[in-house]
């Protein structure tokens, strides 16, 4: 790490306690406004809404409808490469709480839950304990599933359904679970509400899951170069920035980057779950995509014809492709053509993503796709995986 | 000649038997619809567009077939029977299932030019009526109609119930041999990944 980033704040010292938290923050105090006290804060879970507009829309619905709203922190972190959130339960639960809390009484709700996966759980009930609150906040154990954390599959996962993603309209806010307002935050959104609440700096950071040679989780400034918080050793060669919805970047280009929206978008890249991953020298781009292409092709949610079909033959597609030796005639071509059938065409933007990561994939790995049809590929064959995906589960045929 | 009521007479027979045929073709389309199959030379949203538009021709069909049968005054049907089942005058079991039926229709019909307004899972519920709509329609047919007593017109008629009976025992057995939702994509990946290794086009994969 050749820049040590900011380790206070969000994550703490490493201790969960109630006792630890208050030492550091103090207590929670009483926010008038919190729409208006958030100020630019932006959501953390990949979309990057902006929070004051949500609480408020939120707020009106549930007035407008002449019911109580319901807040749901969402901890659904379907991301193999994402830990940012999962650690941030573990190691500062009671902000999260706080940022719950405040987000309740902002929106007038009643009904409060958090949704994560099970391994955070038991830590969740202590802190709960801890705070004597544990009655207001329903805890909800979250399938181990890509799109657990979409919006809509949380709700319905919350609801008693299946964890797949439902039709936008009516949005969430306006009809989610139960059919109430619901306020839908991820929970590190949640726990710089809290800092904000306290007049602590909160959006000026944000949480991010570096893959080097070893997998860690850091806080670190909005709209820092890249290269300044991910250590690009000689060797890299391409930076995963986004997740597996996100997009591969050169080296060379990724290392100035400025980590802002306006920064990645100038690159054609966006944060989304805050994954950066630097690919060492000794693997192959296209190898490492095809295996997450083919994992992130199984969790569609099978709804939406376009994904249904169109990602399988994507995956199996960039497979072959994965393999030294001359592809079948055609097969880069259909691969690029069917990426551009999905796109938009989904209920939710699992097609979007997947073929964004596709479609970079073909950009920045074209000479390592050449090296293949020529029969090379770079990796050293006893390499394991860089990037995470979880085994297949069996299906019967 | 055809005298005034015979005219009114006629065209009561005539939009009866082609309603018939016209609801056991909106069935067969809507079963394809369901089933997403295609018609040779038909994109998939033409087979949900012929579905719509044979349907609605013989709604405006049994409009004529209604409206003949009560201005007919050979025959004491009222207006009232029109909505309201088994108080006809006339043959008030075999014209009242042909009320229940026309409900039925309104029902289905309204629901449908609504569905964009309506929630999906109100909208699907009004629609498994048509399974009884046909039958009511049928049994209709036969205890009332003049025509479907004998020679090719019940062979016919005959015919569209083995055509129903068929469609929607292929439109049951797909929906009991459907995948769960969840093996959906998993299954197809593994057919798409098969086909592509050996050099074929994959498969289309249901998403229902």
């Amino acid at each position: 790490m050749n820049a040590p980033p900011v380790t206070r704040g969000l994550l703490g010292i490493g201790d969960p306690s109630l006792a630890a938290h208050l030492a550091a923050h103090g207590p929670l105090p009483t926010v008038p406004d919190l729409a208006d006290a958030v100020g630019g804060l932006t959501g953390r879970g990949g979309a990057g809404f902006p929070t004051a507009r949500k609480l408020r829309a939120v707020t009106d619905a549930a007035r407008a409808a002449r019911t109580r709203a319901v807040v749901v922190g969402n901890g659904g972190e379907g991301e193999p490469a994402s830990a940012k959130d999962a650690t941030l339960l573990a190691r500062s639960p009671h902000l999260v709480l706080d940022g719950l809390q405040l987000a309740a009484r902002a929106v007038g709700a009643d009904t409060v839950v958090l949704a994560a996966g099970e391994a955070v759980l038991p830590g969740l009930e202590r802190a709960l304990y801890e705070r004597g609150d544990g009655g207001r906040v329903r805890l909800v154990a979250l399938a181990d599933r890509f799109l657990a954390g979409e919006e809509t599959a949380l709700v319905s996962a919350v609801d008693g359904g299946l964890p797949l993603p439902r039709a936008k309209t009516p949005p969430v806010w306006q009809r989610g679970m139960q059919g109430r307002p619901t306020l839908v935050q991820n929970v590190e959104t949640l726990a710089r509400l809290a800092l904000l609440a306290r007049g602590e700096a909160g959006e000026d950071h944000t949480l991010v899951t570096r893959h080097t040679a070893v997998v860690d989780v850091a806080e670190v400034p909005v709209g820092a170069r890249l290269g300044d918080v991910l250590p690009l050793h000689a060797g890299v060669q391409a930076v995963l920035v986004g997740g597996y919805h996100g997009s591969w970047l050169p080296a060379t280009m990724a290392a100035d980057v400025g980590l802002d929206r306006t920064g990645l978008a100038s690159v054609g890249a966006s944060l989304g779950a805050g994954v950066l991953a630097a690919l060492p020298g000794d693997r192959c781009g296209v190898r490492e995509t095809a295996s997450v292409v083919g994992y992130l092709a199984a969790q569609s949610a099978g709804q939406c014809g376009p994904c249904l079909n169109g990602l399988p033959r994507i995956a199996a597609a960039l497979d072959l492709l994965a393999r030294p030796g001359p592809p079948r005639r055609g097969l880069l071509e259909d691969v690029e053509r069917w990426a551009g059938l999905v796109v938009g065409r989904g209920a939710c933007s699992h097609p979007d993503g997947s073929v964004r990561l596709v479609t970079s994939t073909l950009r920045v790995f074209a000479g390592e796709l050449a090296a293949h049809a020529a029969g090379w590929c770079t990796a050293a064959p006893s390499a394991p995986p860089f990037l995470p995906v979880p085994a297949p589960t069996a299906v019967a045929r | 000649m055809i005298g005034d009521g015979a005219i009114l007479w006629y065209l009561n027979r005539a939009t009866g038997l082609v309603s018939l045929l016209l609801m056991t073709g909106t069935i067969v389309l809507g079963v394809l619809v369901q089933r997403q199959a295609r018609i040779p030379g038909l994109p998939r949203f033409g087979v949900v567009g012929l579905h719509r538009n044979v349907s609605l021709v013989s709604a405006v069909l049994l409009v004529v077939h209604v409206v003949s049968a009560v201005v007919d005054g050979y025959v004491s049907i009222g207006w009232l029977d029109t909505l309201v089942p088994f108080v006809s005058g006339y043959d008030a079991f075999w014209v009242g299932l042909g009320t229940l039926a026309i409900d039925l229709t309104a029902l289905v019909v309204l629901t449908s030019l609504l569905r964009g307004r309506l929630p999906v899972r109100a909208w699907r519920a009004v629609h498994w009526t048509s399974y009884a709509l046909w039958p009511l329609a049928f049994a209709h047919g036969l205890g009332t109609g003049t025509d479907l007593g004998s020679g090719w017109a019940l062979a016919g008629a005959l015919g569209c119930g083995v055509v129903v009976a068929v469609a929607s025992g292929v439109a049951i057995a797909g929906r009991i041999t459907a995948r769960p939702v969840l093996d959906r994509a998993p299954a197809a990946l593994a057919a798409a990944t098969t086909a592509l290794a050996a050099g074929r086009p994959a498969a289309a994969s249901r998403n229902r």
